[in-house]
Order: C-alpha cells, then sequence, then structure tokens
C-alpha cells in the first residue's frame, strides 16, 4: 500500500508537471470560475513550484490557501496545503463557484517580487483520474473499469444538459422580464408624455388668459 | 555537504522511479486526448499569461471566449517555447487555433486587457492536446486473448468499441463545453440589457419631466420679464 500510494502521488505529480500551470505572484491571489451544478463532486489537484528551479537556494516553506466561494460569494472552503495536494469539495448550490489561491509562502520576504508557477488540474464528475493506476492481469477487470469510466464519462454529460437546460430557462424568464419591461415603460412614456403635453397646454392657456393676452 | 549529496541521490532515484512510471504508465494505455478549460477575470489594463507543457508531434487546439466585460474583446498571443510569437490576435471576441505539430517545451497563451481602461473581461479558454506519443501504445493492457474468443466476439474489438465511444464522449464534452460558454455570455449579455433598459427609461422619464416644466416656467418667466420691460 505503502508503494502504491507513493507510486499514485508520484504519478499525479507528473501528470500535474504536464500540465498547465500559471505565475503567481508572492502575495497575489488567483482565481478560476467554474460553473458547478448541484450536487457535483469537484477535485483539484495543484502543485506549487519556484519559477527558477535551479534558483532555489533555501528550504523554503511553500505553501497554499485554497479558497472556495459558492455563487452567493462564501466562502465553503477554506484550507492550507503544502506545495503539493489535493482539495475536493462538492458544490451545494448550482452557479459559478470561485476557486482561489494564495501563496503564504513564509520566506518569500527575503526575495522580493520572486515567483511561483501553479500547476492546476480541476476536475469535476466522480469518475477517479487514477482508474489508470489500478492495472491487473484480469481481463474482465480491465474491462469492467473501462465500462465503469465510459459511465461516468455519460453520467458527466448527462448532468451538464440537465443544467444546461436549467440555465436556458432562467435565460427565458430573464428574456421575457426584459421583453415586458421594454413594452411596459413604452406604454408609460407615451402615457406621460400625452399627459405633459396636456398638462402644458392648459397652463399655458390659462397663463395667457390670466394677462389677457389671449 | 554529505547531507547534500545524498539528498541529490535520493532526488536522482526518486526522478528515475518516477521516469519509470511514466514510461509504464504511457505504454499502457495513458489516454491520449488532454483537455483544459479555464474561466478567469482578467481585470482592465493587465495581461495574464498561461503555460502549457507540451511534447513533441502532439498537435494542440486553443480557443478562447470572452464572456463578460463591456465591448467583448480580448487581445491574444500565443508564444512557442522558443520565443516565435506564432499567434497574434487584436481585440477579438473569441478564436480557435491549431497548433500541429507542436514543439517539447511549454507554450504561452498571453491574455491583453491593457487597452481597457475602465472594464475587466471574463474570459474562458480551452486547450485540447492530442498527445500522438500513445495512441499505438495499448496493445500490452489485454493478456491472455485467447481464453474469449469462444465467445465470437474478439476482445480486441470490443477494446476498440470502447476506445471509439471513450472518444465521441471526450468530444461531446468537448463541444458541451463550448456551447456552455456560448449560453454564458449571451445570459451576461441579457442581465446586463435589463438593466440598462430600467436605468434608460426611468433616465428617460426623469428628463421629459423635468423639460416639461422648465418649458412651462420659462415661457411664463419670459412673459413676465416682457411685462417688467415693458410697464
Amino acid at each position: 500500500m505503502g508503494l502504491r500510494g507513493v507510486g499514485f502521488l508520484l504519478q499525479c505529480y507528473l501528470v500535474l508537471a504536464t500540465g498547465m500551470y500559471f505565475d503567481l505572484g508572492e502575495q497575489e491571489e488567483k482565481c478560476i470560475i467554474e460553473e458547478i451544478p448541484e450536487d457535483t463532486l469537484v477535485t483539484g489537484h495543484f502543485l506549487l513550484e519556484p519559477w527558477d528551479l535551479k534558483a532555489l537556494t533555501h528550504s523554503a516553506h511553500l505553501g497554499v490557501t485554497a479558497t472556495v466561494k459558492d455563487p452567493n460569494h462564501e466562502v465553503q472552503m477554506s484550507k492550507r496545503y503544502g506545495k503539493f495536494g489535493k482539495f475536493t469539495f462538492t458544490a451545494h448550490a448550482s452557479g459559478q463557484h470561485y476557486l482561489c489561491f494564495q501563496t503564504n509562502s513564509t520566506r518569500f520576504s527575503v526575495f522580493a517580487g520572486e515567483r511561483l508557477k501553479l500547476h492546476l488540474d480541476v476536475q469535476m464528475g466522480e469518475h477517479s483520474t487514477d482508474h489508470h493506476a489500478v492495472k491487473t492481469k484480469d481481463n474482465m477487470e480491465t474491462l469492467e473499469n473501462s465500462l465503469t469510466h465510459l459511465i461516468d464519462q455519460m453520467m458527466y454529460i448527462a448532468r451538464q444538459q440537465e443544467y444546461q437546460r436549467e440555465k436556458e430557462e432562467v435565460f427565458r424568464q430573464i428574456s421575457e422580464n426584459t421583453n415586458g419591461k421594454v413594452l411596459w415603460w413604452a406604454v408609460v412614456q407615451t402615457s406621460i408624455l400625452l399627459s405633459v403635453g396636456f398638462w402644458q397646454m392648459k397652463r399655458l392657456k390659462d397663463f395667457f388668459v390670466a394677462k389677457k393676452l389671449v | 555537504m554529505h547531507h547534500q549529496h545524498r539528498m541529490m541521490y535520493v532526488s536522482a532515484g526518486l526522478c528515475l522511479l518516477a521516469c519509470l512510471i511514466l514510461t509504464v504508465d504511457l505504454t499502457l494505455g495513458l489516454r491520449p486526448n488532454k483537455n483544459i478549460a479555464f474561466t478567469f477575470i482578467l481585470p482592465a489594463g493587465t495581461t495574464e499569461c498561461f503555460y502549457q507543457t507540451t511534447a513533441r508531434e502532439d498537435s494542440m487546439e486553443v480557443d478562447y471566449q470572452v464572456i463578460a466585460g463591456s465591448g467583448l474583446d480580448v487581445g491574444f498571443v500565443l508564444i512557442s517555447p522558443s520565443g516565435y510569437r506564432l499567434i497574434s490576435d487584436f481585440r477579438r471576441s473569441d478564436g480557435i487555433h491549431m497548433v500541429d505539430p507542436t514543439e517539447d517545451g511549454d507554450y504561452r497563451l498571453c491574455f491583453d486587457n491593457s487597452f481597457s481602461k475602465l472594464s475587466e473581461k471574463m474570459v474562458f479558454f480551452e486547450v485540447i492536446i492530442n498527445s500522438q506519443s500513445s495512441i499505438g501504445g495499448a496493445q500490452d493492457e489485454w493478456v491472455d486473448m485467447t481464453m474469449m474468443e469462444s465467445t465470437g466476439y474478439k476482445l480486441e474489438d470490443i477494446r476498440a468499441k470502447i476506445d471509439t465511444v471513450y472518444q465521441h464522449l471526450e468530444r461531446t464534452r468537448q463541444i458541451q463545453t463550448l456551447l456552455r460558454t456560448f449560453e454564458a455570455r449571451d445570459r451576461y449579455l441579457l442581465e446586463d440589457n435589463l438593466w440598462r433598459v430600467s436605468f434608460w427609461s426611468c433616465v428617460n422619464l426623469l428628463v421629459m419631466l423635468a423639460v416639461a416644466v422648465t418649458q412651462i416656467y420659462t415661457l411664463q418667466r419670459l412673459f413676465d420679464n416682457t411685462k417688467r420691460v415693458c410697464t
């Protein structure tokens, strides 16, 4: 178990190391926005490295604070990790979630302005990435694993489709709302214009009659 | 000194172990497609860069779209590991680019919002990497195939079908992501429109009333003045 665990961790490290990264300054917070339907499990792997690997002369204590904010901008999860970690959370509400990362490396004040690399991989749904790590000689098990992966994939697609339908309904309601408002404002403006016109004429007529000019 | 040497050996050993695991992994059928999608907010007047590592002879597809922000446009630059500027888009709202074949190293994708002083942009981008190195490598996974041949279906066929279905599902996911971003962009635009319609209608109403009242009082003042002048 120990060796497999180490193997899995190393694999994650390597998969991350060939993935996408972006630069993170000291005490800088960068956020990723993810549109997540409710009750979806989200897994994120990240790896923090100094920008210039050869320039690492001291054992800096690198750390990342990962914060997850839900669609109402409330903090759902906020945890500190070392330089390599994995975080998971389940979205309670449908909508845009903000995944923010901030370094809290302690020794960096000495090297002001040094940048860090943050490798990031975010996955949604319950299919585990480590199904490749389970290699067996048994064909049936391999077949089963492949089929399970396919099923997870299809469930993810179906869930996203359902979410898309919900959002489209919201979109349609906003659209109808806008349409209704445009019509209502047009009617109100026309009626106010007409009534103000009459009021002006009446006022002027009374004024001129009072001034004995008419 | 001794401690440093030992650390070096340990890290070299770990590296070797890591390389071994990666090689074994690739030959045992690591899926060839990698798909990374991010949505982020690009503040006004800034440039954000993302880096993607690729191997040789892969193909990489980058597509991006601006979802929110006035003007709905952003500049995009793609720089290869050797420093050449491959793609340079100036103020476009969406774009799809393909790089084939890719070099070994880190490609740099930069989004530029420096032309806008006030409005921040929400940008969605997706990087799809089709890796050539492991397509033919999944042969060793299925050992002892003779066992299943009696059923009439070769295991090889089943595996090929599963691979095909998997590729199609990946493509479905990618297209779904694209459609999702279109919908998000349209929804933000519509919400903006709703707010703008309400606001400007209110302003219109107030201006109308103010102008009507001003007209009447100005006319009355005019006649008052002439009356005073005349007499």
